[in-house]
């Protein structure tokens, strides 16, 4: 007697042969229709794209092979402790519409004789197919819940988002329907179908059938129709569309595409043969940025992480790359049409207003945010080199300091100090006295000029004589690194500076670097090379942990059984991954119960101070420090330790805005270190 | 009562298929104005879909009531 597992292959064969094969050939026909829906589809968008300024973004191929499979197979900046509910919904169905289409492909090989016995394979493509569109469903039951009943402020939903919904569940729906008609019409009993097809199974149930087997194989057809007509022309949908599915493809290839230069080094102007200065126009971008406007797939984690909106401000970094994608589609509304320049919107002051490019803090937590490595600070930056730069069009408080760090070196308009006045009594080495030093220590301009940093400074020269390091300042011949000016879009003036900084260390024969700014910093290590400045740098707090760790330096503990958090500065932490040494600084310290802030490490709130911010002027209800302190507040901490000048002025000044600066003291982490030796 | 679960079976189908047909005619009204249809024509287009989705519709139930199996 033949088992009922091969009467259930006998009926799975008569299906392919005369129903899944047809359709297969007919796949067959149909799909060079696709592959030339999909060229044509492509070709728009590259042809955009192609508008843009060239770049090399083609070196470190395996590098940006690996990455972009870490990404868009194992999802590893999508499913984020802080973003669970959206990373797994995007797995679910990510994983699911995997399973399903393999389900699908194995079943190709379960005809023929391909593998022996051949219904085994076919059981197991049955499941596998099943399984994933359960995922499926349920990952998009997640994203409707989340899309329609929850709302979060940072999605926006258009027409096409709930087209996409409707339609993938249709497709999944009469998937379904299919199998468990065809269940219903077996011959085959229960327990194979429950095991190897579960939905369908239970799905049969609710189908009636005709007794003659014709009118039941017509009706297979006709469902088979309704399955298969829409997933082909879903299939071209997508591609001749613009549609946000296409983030299949655009999103992995910018990811493969992203920046692999210093976080930290933005791209320098060749004054010399560049025509315009910053990006006036949306073709002045390069074609990796416009592809940024393409790959965006509108999920907002940008939106929801930026300090400026979260503070009220007109910034919303989502907005910017949706408002330049609008406007690159406004400009070249088809194919080969392009608007000409004088009747299109002004790029950089009414598509994106002058209050939402100033409004950005660089920070980067945009950035880190996005899964896709979309550039949103670059985009802002260039727009900021052309209102400074072309225009002259900046806050007048910008206009100020860019003003005095031309005429003196600085950006402290107003300071009576020299750049001297903090070492006094230290007995500082000054290189133009004496330039025998194994590390250099770059003071800077507010570690040197500002009245409470000027504590900062001093504490690290304590610090490196306690620790017998031979080091020296270059006094009244230091000037700014250049780094306010590169962010606040004077290139010229950073340039300029640059170059100076670079010749002066180069002619003292310095090779190592130590710096209390994450700024300067950030500057000398990722942005001289540019111009030919290649130097050993090291923040402070990198260099007093490894004092430390070898015992160089003997701590005792504060008094009082204090509470502190480290708050991460962004120049340090995001843009230059060092997020462990300050910490290790801190649990050195005896006498301290150290707490985490609620947004610390990559995931860091800014002080507000970054981008130029230092200098330009904020309404008062829209200040980025006083929200850091309110989450400072909410962590019920003592002590506040920075390791940053900018974010120790700024939070002293939440602390005092907020009244809690007698109860919550902000230290930079020296000054603590210098407290306990 | 075999007359009543066909037709909730034949309303089922016909409320599945015009599903399928709002996520075609929406799929192709927002793809010819994606592929540059000037938005003047938006009322004339969607109006024309309309019209074809209720004569799709109306062939569906047609078809389904004189050939669906009985229950």
């Amino acid at each position: 007697m033949e088992s009922l597992r091969e009467l259930f292959w006998v009926g799975q064969e008569v299906y392919i042969t005369e129903v899944f094969m047809p359709i297969i050939i007919i796949a067959a026909v149909l799909f060079p229709i696709i592959i030339v829906l999909f060229v044509f589809g492509f070709w728009r968008r590259c042809w955009l794209w192609m508008a843009g300024q060239k770049e090399n973004r083609f070196e470190k191929w395996p590098t940006r092979l690996i990455s972009t499979l870490a990404v868009a197979i194992a999802n590893i900046r999508i499913l984020r402790r802080s973003e669970l509910y959206p990373g797994l919904m995007h797995l679910l169905i990510f994983g699911g519409t995997a399973l399903l289409f393999l389900g699908k492909i194995i079943r190709l090989f379960s005809f023929g004789g391909i593998t022996i016995p051949p219904q085994s394979i076919y059981l197991y493509a049955s499941l596998i197919a099943e399984i994933g569109a359960v995922l499926i469903l349920i990952g998009g039951g997640m994203a409707v819940y989340r899309r329609y009943i929850r709302r979060p402020s940072r999605l926006d939903t258009v027409p096409e988002d709930t087209l996409v919904f409707v339609w993938a569940f249709l497709l999944i729906l009469t998937g379904f329907m299919i199998k468990g008609f065809r269940i219903a019409i077996s011959e085959v009993g229960p327990p194979d179908w429950a095991m190897w097809s579960p939905v369908g199974y239970l799905v049969s149930h609710a189908f009636p059938t005709f007794i003659t087997e014709a009118e039941n194989e017509i009706l297979v057809w006709h469902r088979t129709l309704i399955h298969a007509i829409p997933a082909f022309i879903f299939l071209g949908y997508i591609w001749v569309i613009r549609s946000r599915l296409q983030h299949l493809l655009l999103a992995p290839l910018n990811v493969f595409f992203r920046s692999l230069k210093p976080a930290g080094a933005l791209t320098p102007i060749d004054l010399e043969t560049a025509e315009t200065f910053g990006v006036a126009n949306i073709e002045h971008f390069t074609w990796k940025q416009l592809l940024d406007l393409d790959a965006c797939t509108r999920c907002g984690r940008c939106q929801d992480a930026c300090p400026a909106y979260f503070s009220g401000k007109a910034l919303n970094p989502k907005q910017v790359i949706q408002d330049l994608k609008t406007h690159l589609y406004e400009v070249y509304p088809i194919p080969l049409l392009r608007k000409p320049i004088e009747s299109r919107q002004d790029m950089v002051t009414e598509v994106i207003t002058e209050e939402v490019i100033w409004g950005c803090t660089t920070c980067r937590a945009c950035q880190e945010a996005c899964p896709i490595y979309v550039e949103h600070i670059d985009k802002i930056v260039d727009m900021r080199r052309n209102l400074a730069m072309e225009r002259s069009q900046f806050p007048e408080s910008v206009q100020e300091a860019l003003k005095s760090l031309g005429a003196r070196g600085h950006p402290w308009r107003g300071t009576t100090a020299a750049r001297t006045d903090w070492a006094e009594g230290l007995e500082v080495k000054v290189l133009s006295e004496n330039s025998d030093i194994d590390i250099l220590y770059w003071v800077g301009c507010t570690a040197a000029l500002d009245d409470r940093n000027m504590k900062v400074s001093a504490a690290t020269a304590k610090i490196l004589q306690a620790a017998g390091i031979n080091f020296g300042i270059l006094g009244a011949e230091e000037s700014c690194c250049g780094d306010p000016a590169r962010r606040m879009g004077d290139e010229y003036l950073f340039q300029t500076l640059c170059e100076k900084n670079i010749e002066l260390l180069k002619g003292y024969n310095v090779k190592k670097i130590l710096t209390t700014c994450p700024h300067c910093f950030n500057s000398l290590k990722n942005e001289y090379p540019q111009f030919g400045g290649n130097f050993e740098v090291i923040h402070h707090t990198q260099f007093i942990a490894d004092l430390i760790s070898d015992g160089k330096l003997k701590l005792g503990g504060l008094d009082g059984n204090k509470v502190a958090a480290y708050h991460d500065s962004c120049y340090l932490g995001r843009y230059n991954d060092i997020y462990q040494p300050p910490r290790d600084i801190l649990k050195a310290i005896g006498g301290i119960k150290k707490v985490e802030l609620a947004r610390s490490g990559p995931t860091s709130f800014c002080c507000g101070g970054g981008g130029g911010h230092m200098w330009m002027e904020e309404a008062p209800d829209q200040r980025v420090n006083v929200k850091r302190t309110e989450q400072i507040i909410e962590a019920k901490v003592d002590l506040v330790a920075t390791a940053c000048p900018y974010c120790l002025t700024m939070l002293e000044d939440g602390l005092k805005t907020k009244e809690v600066e007698e109860s919550i003291k902000a230290m930079d982490l020296s000054e603590l270190v210098v407290q306990v030796l | 009562m075999d007359v009543l679960l066909r037709a909730v079976a034949i309303f089922i189908e016909v409320a599945i298929l015009a599903a399928v047909m709002y996520v075609l005619f929406t799929g192709v009204r927002l793809t010819v104005f994606d592929l540059g249809l000037g938005l003047r024509y938006k009322k004339v287009v969607t109006m024309a879909l309309i019209l074809a989705g209720f004569i799709v519709v109306v062939f569906f139930i047609a078809h389904l009531t004189s050939f669906y199996p009985d229950v």
